[in-house]
């Protein structure tokens, strides 16, 4: 979901920043770790003085290349040939476009459900950031994984997968903050107020139901759940 | 001895704690003569995915002065339903709940494999998280921007139910009312006039609560809504309001005249930070996050005057006692670093600047109180922003790893006393039959208080032997000690965990042997460092140099095998053969040479070695090495100028930097581009391992570190070649040994030399 990737640090402004894992790199659990480098070795106890031999003396041969691959001595890729090689590579790729209808529909009808359950002004305030992310779709000022991401997000909500969004919202936040903080914040608030809807519209159907087998005993009256 | 290394590793994993010592000399005065004391790493929040907490309250012993919690080292009477504590031996009757237990039906705190239990405290109202963020704006355009999404972007990360508040401060400090409705307050506060507490609360219209709150019993914020909500709001109503009014934050208005400084009054605008929090929650667990992007230059703890002509002190300054707001300033902070830690409140200090931005005077803030402290370039930086991130990071259960208001407790079996403790701690005066009158760190107390901790947070205790020479060796053999450490989890549980360890007595003139096969050389070189850089705070450089070369000759001489006078002869055990090392590394680092760094790098420095666990810690002292070749896998080496071969790659690890070194050869093969080349596929495994490693490091590190790619003959290569040779960057400034005719090691040595100066000390019958 979230990208797996590293980009290096900001050489300008930093001396020799580090590089900067993405947030689904950095939330990984961490899988076959390598050995961790905690040895030391012990000096020499005998007392001999040690003689360093360091770089190579200069007037030495010049250097030949590196030892060979073993793999070198394999006849070189028969039959196990990869379709992707066979491809022109001036044939360029097309990615499916995310339309911002796609997403941006959806959110809307999330923010319509709410509006009897939720505050005024933080529906409005909702509206007013959907709008925000509107104009800057429409304005081709997201990137390409931002608006991957968001259609991601978007399909989680819609199948009620509140953590999974939520859990994309803050991917987006700490990968791509520069362009979604604006208006983020109010698809994350939009998430936490469908997903306390839901969970009190399920309440009242659990209620109902347990109301209507009550009733059921009741001859002749049916209570519609 | 592989049987103990394997012990002390058993030991770690399971209780998070490391001893110098692990058979102990049973009598006073042969402790002393044992030169490194008797003292322990202790992680107390160590991770422990194995071990899920215990949904019930801990037992006490009943006796008044002893309150031990039951635990393995326990005697039971199952049928009686009685336990002895193994402190203090009074006979305790198990509470009711404890009934049906039997000898194949114990409760997991009597396991053995218990010796780590964490409990959960059901009772008591659980009081939200809280973050006050203090912010600077007198920083430039850009880095104001990157400081402000980091910020956003942390709203994201923080659980919908903590309490945030923020102030903002340049020539004046700006208390933010945080409200739903449209409009937007704030209190402004000059920045030049200190305030008190009841000041600053009267002034924000605080009213002090009617009931006064107890130290024990934690604030509850629903008694006074009206109190907490105006500065300090939960996330889930503030955030959009929030995210914009950092949107809007602009950098502070006043201009900046040419050859000057912008006026910044971090002093006061931590103060009134302390003052607003102490008054609406005290008692709770809460943060303070200072982010700073130059240094103090207006009011109380103002560290530099405006004039950009007068740099901020040195240590040429400090020595020369030429640093006029040095000591004022530090007062400042000191007074408010107490009180916030004793409302357990944890202060966080990000100062992202090309100079200095006066961290010695403010290290207090964070030492005292278990805050971190985070030094970058400029807040526009993958190190500020990955670092920041990483404090929202969360366990294998989707918990934050930090912790909040901590309290360790420390008890010991009779023949056993506590000197002290060394760490991100203060003293909570608790004395007892467990404190020993002689102090080493933070003493005089069996308790100690960390406000902000978390799975890494490690502490150096220091214990004292008591039992009398030629005193009969305790009934059982074994000296016990039980660390007891209640938190507040960022699930907002309160949360006990105890250990309790206990180790063999041995009587030190029959069974040396013993007690040296049990001495854990990387625990004692640490425990050493920590009480150096200790030292090296309050007293001159040289005086510790000194002490921790005595140290080393007192050690060698009484666990080296040799003859008198023939330092040929000389030889040491496997359990001691790379501690001398570790001091040679530990005399040249950073902690204890402050000549090359700036007063705040050393703080910085020595901040981050007060904390870090036993692994971390060595790296600090001597940077591990390791090399990279076709000749085999990769494998560490003497960190030493021999070790730099034109064939070989290089990784560097100091803890703050991560250097990868490509030897001359295989710079030039890089260069010609073999690694491209298929059939030399395996050259280009062999530039990628060391990526991969670092890349390991860097993953989890926190603080990040620097991140140096350099080969032969590059500028940044000084960064390797300054640890490994002695000579080229070493300061002469101390030249002494022959005034005082003290045995001193000399120097400006490379290892081996030192080795050869010690080894004729230790055995030399002058000394």
């Amino acid at each position: 979901m979230a990208g797996l990737y590293v980009k290096p640090g900001n050489k300008e402004r930093g001396w020799n920043d580090p590089p900067q894992f993405s947030y689904g790199l950095q939330t990984q659990a961490g899988g076959p770790k390598r050995t961790p480098l905690t040895k030391r070795v012990a000096a020499s106890q005998d007392g001999s003085p040690r003689v360093p031999t360091s770089e190579t003396s200069p007037g030495a041969p010049p250097m030949g290349p590196p030892p060979l691959s073993s793999k070198a001595s394999r006849p070189p890729f028969v039959g196990s040939c990869p379709p992707s090689s066979m491809e022109p590579t001036n044939f360029p790729v097309v990615e499916s476009e995310i339309l911002l209808e796609d997403v941006l529909r959806p959110l809307e009808r999330a923010l319509e459900d709410c509006r009897g359950h939720t505050k005024k002004q933080v529906c409005d305030d909702i509206s007013r950031r959907l709008a925000l992310l509107h104009e800057q779709w429409a304005g081709g000022k997201l990137s390409m994984p931002v608006k991957k991401r968001m259609a991601l997000l978007v399909q989680e909500l819609s199948s009620h997968q509140w953590d999974a969004a939520d859990d994309i919202h803050r991917s987006l936040m700490v990968d791509h903050v520069t362009e979604v903080s604006q208006w983020m914040v109010g698809v994350k608030r939009l998430i936490a107020e469908k997903r306390s809807l839901s969970s009190e519209e399920e309440a009242n159907e659990e209620k109902s139901v347990a109301t209507a087998e009550q009733n059921q005993t009741v001859p002749g009256i049916q209570h519609d759940p | 001895m592989a049987t103990y290394l394997e012990f002390i590793q058993q030991n770690e994993e399971r209780d998070g704690v490391r001893f110098s010592w692990n058979v102990w000399p049973s009598s006073r005065l042969e402790a002393t003569r044992m030169v490194v004391p008797l003292a322990c790493i202790l992680t107390p929040l160590k991770e422990r995915p194995d071990l899920p907490p215990v949904q019930y309250e801990p037992v006490l012993c009943s006796r008044p002065t002893c309150k031990a919690i039951l635990n393995p080292l326990c005697q039971v009477d199952y049928r009686a339903k009685l336990w002895a504590c193994n402190f203090c031996f009074q006979r305790n009757q198990f509470p009711p709940a404890y009934a049906g237990i039997s000898e194949v039906n114990q409760p997991a705190e009597l396991m053995p494999q218990f010796s780590t239990v964490e409990y959960v405290i059901q009772r008591g109202a659980q009081s939200p998280l809280i973050f006050l963020y203090v912010v600077d704006t007198c920083l430039e355009e850009d880095d104001l921007q990157a400081l402000k999404e980091s910020l956003q972007m942390s709203l994201s990360l923080l659980p919908p139910d903590a309490l945030v508040g923020l102030i903002t401060f340049g020539r004046m400090v700006q208390v933010h009312e945080l409200s739903c409705e449209g409009i937007s307050k704030s209190y402004v506060f000059r920045g030049t006039k200190d305030l008190t507490a009841k000041q600053i609360q009267d002034m924000l219209g605080l009213t002090k609560p009617a009931v006064p709150v107890h130290p024990a019993r934690p604030a509850q914020p629903q008694e006074h809504p009206s109190i907490s909500s105006r500065f300090l709001q939960p996330i889930h109503k503030i955030d959009m309001n929030l995210t914009d009014l950092l949107g809007e934050l602009q950098r502070d208005p006043w201009p900046v005249p040419q050859g000057k400084r912008p006026l910044r009054s971090t002093g006061v605008a931590l103060s009134i930070a302390v003052g607003l929090l102490e008054g609406t929650f005290p008692n709770t667990g809460a943060r303070i996050m200072l982010f700073i992007g130059g240094p103090p230059t207006q009011g109380p703890g103002m560290v530099v005057g405006d004039e950009l002509k007068v740099p901020i002190r040195s240590w040429h300054d400090i020595e020369k006692d030429n640093a006029r707001f040095m000591k004022k300033a530090t007062k400042h902070y000191e007074m408010l670093a107490n009180r916030a830690a004793a409302n357990g409140h944890c202060v966080d200090i990000y100062a992202c600047a090309l100079d200095q931005t006066g961290l010695l005077e403010m290290k207090c803030c964070t030492n005292l109180t278990g805050g971190h402290m985070v030094m970058g370039d400029s807040f526009n930086t993958s190190l500020f922003k990955q670092t920041f991130q990483r404090i929202f990071s969360k366990d294998f259960n989707g918990n934050f790893r930090m912790a909040f208001g901590a309290t360790l407790e420390v008890k010991t079996s009779r023949e056993l006393k506590v000197a002290g403790a060394i760490g991100p701690c203060v003293s909570l005066n608790v004395k007892g039959p467990c404190v020993s009158e002689n102090e080493l760190g933070v003493g005089g107390t069996s308790q100690w208080k960390i406000c902000g901790l978390d799975p890494t947070s490690t502490l150096g205790i220091y214990f004292e032997v008591v039992n009398q020479h030629n005193a009969p060796i305790p009934q059982g053999g074994r000296g016990a000690i039980q660390f007891v450490t209640h938190y507040q989890h960022s699930s907002t549980q309160q949360r006990i965990r105890v250990t309790t360890i206990a180790r063999n007595w041995a009587d030190a003139q029959s069974q040396l042997k013993h007690i040296e096969a049990a001495f854990d050389q990387e625990a004692a070189a640490v425990l050493m460092a920590r009480l150096g850089v200790f030292r090296a705070e309050s007293e001159e450089g040289p005086d510790v140099l000194r002490w921790l070369d005595r140290q080393l000759i007192r050690l060698c001489q009484k666990f080296g095998q040799y003859t008198k006078e023939d330092p040929a002869s000389f030889r040491l055990s496997d359990s001691f053969s790379l501690y001398p090392q570790f001091m040679f590394h530990l005399r040249r680092s950073p902690f204890l040479q402050v000549f090359n760094n700036s007063p705040d790098e050393s703080s910085y420095y020595r901040h981050h070695f007060a904390r870090q666990d036993l692994t971390q810690s060595l790296i600090m002292i001597q940077p591990i090495l390791y090399s990279y070749s076709f000749h085999g896998p990769p494998e560490p080496v003497l960190l030493d100028s021999s070790s730099i071969l034109a064939d070989r790659i290089l990784l560097m690890d100091t803890f703050f930097q991560i250097v990868i070194y490509l030897g001359e050869t295989i710079a030039q093969w890089q260069k010609a581009g073999y690694q491209d080349m298929p059939e030399y596929e395996n050259f280009k495994h062999l530039l990628q391992a060391p990526l991969d490693d670092a890349q390991e490091i860097l993953h989890a590190r926190f603080p990040m570190p620097r991140y140096i790619n350099t080969e032969h003959g590059g500028s940044q290569a000084r960064f390797l070649l300054s640890k490994v040779n002695p000579s080229q960057t070493h300061n002469n400034l101390y030249a002494w040994g022959q005034e005082t005719g003290a045995p001193i090691l000399t120097d400006d040595v490379s290892l081996q030399v030192f080795m050869d100066h010690l080894k004729k000390l230790a055995v030399s019958s002058a000394c």
